[in-house]
């Protein structure tokens, strides 16, 4: 483990954050962002470059995650302690890995019993205190410490959406009659809920797209020798190639997928 | 003679008594701490001590209360907490009124000891002691030892026990109504629809793409989706269609390969069951939606699934979906992502429609028996948050405290 760890060392010095490494590394951000962006218009080579590049950095950063922050402290680090009860959670975990070979996969079945039950437990009595207790206890408590009739009325409200959104969710009584009314309120009051939550959600999307911009805005200066222009350009220059040269080869259609 | 007994008995008494023996230091003038207990705090985890002492009076207006502690070596006193002398009554410890009794006069205060004892797996002693200080006069109650360890019941949810044994009853007995007479399941159109969904792909010859989300097989929603996923992994069997499960977690993919192979089974088509119908795509979640967004994009699905737990890569999934011309079906319990899958998709199940889906499609007893306790549990929230409200709007307008203590606490989840 340390002879992993120090071999990691000596390759991470290699990249010591130098002015040059700084501006490479505004290029490759400025170049993946805009080849991730050309999927606006439609698929393309740069696209795919970028996907996979994405793909395979993310898994190799979950995997040395998990090899740093669960392998080494959870199991090795209780072992080389003499904590052997960790190597009970471990085979369990391992069984999982026998799922690769056919005669012996069904060991798996033990890791996925025990996830089961284990996640079945955890949960049953967690979603009993969110879904009853926390919900009836949120929706009673506007009426804790009511001092006029507008703090009665905002209480009241809260309630009859609530009781009316409950009745939208009735799967074995017929929709008919008090029940329909009382369901097609409650649908509104979804709807009022979901328009809420739609404007809130595309505000926070809106930031991280201006982060994106701000960033591409940055990478635009000569300090980076105009690292978004070229990019932006060369994939402009790429797209209208492959239109002429598709117009030739097909009549302007595009090849069906 | 007839005093040398009660002389004694006083001496025992003040023996087992923690009562405060003041050590003043500046101006005397301090009232002492005086019936100053320290114990486990019940219910608990471990790591916390129940410390409950007398009211020091109007005399300590203005001075402020510490808690120090030590451990049993005696490795030196530690400053755990520090609150104003009328802080910290019995009577508003957050506790459940079955669980904790105040007792007029007097303090408690439940001090995380973990912080800086840390929680060691058995029971561990500490010394415990109040310091009173007011400016630089200060007084010191006598040190009292506890023994902190976690506990394996904890009273306070005692309600949250109580609903789920009357679940549980309730679960049987509609079980055994359900096997008996059968239950009504009102349409669920989002469902209705996973059979055209399907037709359309056959007729198409193209594929339908079926996501779980990124949920692990932990959360209600994953379980919900590997149960529609069985059903409609029995339609894809049972019209030969090509069916593909691109997945975010390992445990999922590995339970869901279960599930199809035992639908085509079922179905009587173990030969047309492919192993790759499931496979792994990335456990990062935005790796995942533009991995798999790049897939619905190249292979133009018929149909696409999105049910499950869903965050941000909802949209990004059902646009591209939207894109391609497919049908879509979604369904998740994150109230954050419906809007977009209404938005992007043809049908989408809300929350509760996602639990139901299961029983609905396979009409099997012991699952549509699910939904009727789901609808018992319904009725009980509906009616609870209605008289709650009733009586405690009753219990503000006609001053009674104890009412609305009640109600709130009987529906507090501790």
């Amino acid at each position: 483990m340390e002879f992993l760890a120090n071999l990691w060392n000596s390759f991470a010095g290699l990249f010591t954050v130098t002015p040059g490494w700084m501006t490479f590394g505004g290029w490759v951000a400025a170049g993946l962002t805009i080849c991730l962006f050309s999927f606006l218009y439609k698929d393309n080579p740069f696209f795919k470059v970028a996907e996979h590049l994405y793909l395979g950095v993310g898994m190799g950063w979950l995997f040395q995650v998990y090899l740093f922050q669960t392998w080494k402290p959870k199991v090795y680090a209780p072992l080389m302690e003499g904590q052997f009860s960790v190597l009970i959670p471990t085979l369990l975990g391992l069984s999982l890995v026998t799922q690769f070979f056919p005669r012996i996969s069904w060991i798996s079945r033990y890791g996925f019993t025990f996830i089961m039950g284990y996640g079945s437990g955890l949960v049953i009595p967690m979603e009993i205190s969110t879904n009853f207790l926390r919900q009836i206890g949120g929706s009673i408590s506007p009426f804790i410490g009511a001092t006029g009739p507008w703090d009665l009325f905002n209480g009241a409200l809260v309630a009859f959406g609530f009781i009316c959104v409950l009745f939208y969710f009735f799967f074995s009584v017929e929709h008919k009659g008090a029940v329909k009314k009382a369901s097609n309120i409650g649908i509104y009051f979804l709807m009022l809920y979901f328009g809420a939550a739609f404007g809130n959600t595309v505000m926070g999307r809106f930031s991280l797209l201006y982060g994106r911009f701000d960033d591409l805005y940055k990478y635009s200066d000569a300090s980076y020798f105009y690292a978004t222009h070229v990019v932006l350009g060369l994939l402009v220059a790429y797209f209208v190639l492959d239109k002429l040269v598709l117009s030739k080869k097909n009549g302007g259609q595009e090849p069906a997928h | 003679m007839k005093k040398i007994p009660l002389f004694l008995s006083f001496l025992f008494l003040s023996s087992f008594s923690n009562a405060a023996k003041p050590t003043a230091k500046g101006a005397p003038n301090l009232p002492p701490l005086s019936g100053f207990t320290a114990a486990d705090m019940p219910g608990d985890a471990g790591g916390t001590a129940l410390l409950r002492w007398n009211s020091p009076g109007e005399a300590a207006e203005g001075a402020l209360v510490e808690v120090h502690a030590s451990s049993a070596a005696g490795a030196g006193w530690v400053k755990l907490a520090e609150f104003p002398a009328a802080a910290k009554l019995e009577k508003d410890m957050d506790l459940p009124f079955w669980a904790w009794r105040p007792s007029p006069g007097r303090h408690a205060a439940a001090v995380d000891t973990s912080s800086a004892f840390g929680r060691p797996a058995g029971e561990q002693e500490l010394e415990f002691k109040l310091r009173l200080v007011k400016g630089s006069a200060s007084v010191e109650t006598e040190p009292a030892r506890a023994v902190i360890n976690g506990n394996w019941f904890n009273l306070s949810r005692l309600n949250n026990l109580i609903l789920m044994l009357t679940i549980i009853i309730v679960f049987f007995w509609t079980v055994s109504h359900a096997k008996r007479k059968g239950l009504f399941i009102r349409r669920i159109a989002g469902l209705d629809a996973i059979d055209e969904a399907i037709g359309r792909a056959t007729e198409m010859g193209r594929p339908i793409f079926y996501s779980t989300g990124i949920g692990p097989m932990s959360l209600v929603p994953t379980i919900a989706s590997t149960s529609i996923l069985g059903e409609v992994a029995r339609k894809v069997a049972q019209y030969d269609t090509s069916l593909k499960v691109p997945h975010f977690d390992p445990i999922v993919m590995t339970v869901c390969k279960e599930v199809v192979k035992q639908s085509y089974l079922e179905m009587e088509r173990p030969d047309s069951y492919r192993d790759d119908t499931n496979f792994f795509v990335s456990q990062d979640q935005f790796s995942y939606a533009a991995s798999v967004d790049a897939m619905i994009h190249r292979e133009k699905p018929a149909a696409c699934f999105f049910i499950g737990h869903f965050m941000a890569e909802s949209l990004l999934l059902a646009e591209v979906g939207a894109t391609t011309g497919a049908i879509q079906i979604a369904g998740t319990e994150q109230e954050s992502q419906l809007p977009f899958f209404f938005t992007s998709c043809d049908y989408t199940l809300i929350g509760e429609e996602l639990y139901a889906a299961g029983a609905y499609l396979s009409k099997e007893p012991m699952l549509t028996s699910t939904l009727k306790v789901q609808d018992f549990g319904k009725a009980f929230v509906m009616l609870a948050v209605a008289a709650g409200a009733i009586l405690i709007a009753a219990g503000a307008m006609f001053e009674l405290d104890a009412l609305s203590k009640v109600v709130t606490q009987l529906f507090k989840a501790y």
